[in-house]
């Protein structure tokens, strides 16, 4: 295995989709309560990371992680071949994602509050999002590092 | 519109199917029905379509779009070089289909219905994956 056989793009993609798998398993959401009973409050709340949130949201940045991590892993490998349509993938469906994640912080399911995860994850898709942008620009120009 | 190939005319209607489905009911919860004249009797069966509680509406929206670019860019005569959205279009198509399966499978809200829109929703999704890979086809062939 040799990082030298990754394009600088690859590698932000990459890494940032390690991340992400790394913070989906963080709180994304969280529901909290109270109920008063003769003049007694109790509350509580209750986490949820990427996965345990029912929305579609899970699978379409799974997608994401593994469209940025294959050709990554393939090209450690030595077996990368050419995949023209890797970086053009891994930018296209990255910046979706960071738009959905960016669209979750605005417009949260049902009354589910907001947690680190969420803005975390945000961060990491838009870096996918440049790597496979910078990994595009890489391929254009013949370019490896 | 003479100048859209058969693959992207096939994704364009996929796009279309798939922008129209989104404002049909996908989830549909039934519940008794009473007499109306009872008190309280109105039937409690209830459809939502996939603009609430889902970022897949989203999603879906963005496939149409880009599914239906080529159409549009064909129509307002501004463009002559549709290669890299057939490509997209095939990609978004194909994870439109898989997000769509998944809504409908894991994802789907216990007790609920899948209502018309979900299966033409996946219908329109096939369809812009199946016109984008068309597309691309066509686009090598002329390209030899």
């Amino acid at each position: 295995m040799d990082a030298n056989r990754l394009s600088q793009g690859q590698l932000v993609a990459a890494l940032a989709a390690i991340a992400l798998f790394i913070i989906s398993f963080l709180p994304w959401f969280d529901i909290s309560g109270a109920v008063t009973v003769g003049g007694t409050t109790i509350g509580g709340s209750q986490n949820f990371n990427l996965w345990e949130a029912e929305n579609p949201l899970d699978i379409y940045l799974l997608i994401v992680i593994l469209v940025a991590l294959v050709p990554a892993a393939l090209g450690l490998l030595g077996d990368g071949g050419d995949a023209p349509m890797a970086s053009m993938a891994t930018a296209l469906l990255a910046g979706v994602g960071t738009l959905l994640i960016l669209y979750q912080i605005f417009d949260t399911p049902g009354d589910l509050g907001r947690k680190i995860g969420l803005f975390l994850g945000l961060i990491a898709c838009a870096g996918i999002a440049v790597g496979g942008y910078l990994s595009m620009q890489e391929d254009v120009g013949g370019e490896r590092y | 519109m003479g100048r859209l190939s058969q693959g992207q005319m096939i994704a364009a209607v996929g796009g279309v199917a798939l922008l129209v489905a989104t404002f049909l009911p996908w989830v549909g919860v039934s519940g008794p029905s009473l007499p109306a004249e009872l008190p309280g009797g109105v039937d409690a069966s209830t459809s939502e379509n996939i603009w609430k509680g889902s970022s897949l509406d989203i999603y879906l929206l963005i496939s149409g779009v880009i599914a239906l670019l080529p159409a549009l860019l064909a129509v307002t005569d501004s463009a002559e070089e549709f290669s890299f959205v057939s490509a997209a279009t095939l990609l978004f198509g194909v994870v439109a289909v898989i997000l769509v399966i998944a809504f409908l499978t894991v994802d789907f809200p216990d007790g609920a219905d899948r209502e018309v829109g979900a299966f033409v929703g996946l219908g329109g999704a096939i369809v812009i994956a199946v016109g984008g890979f068309r597309a691309m086809q066509e686009e090598v062939a002329g390209a030899i």
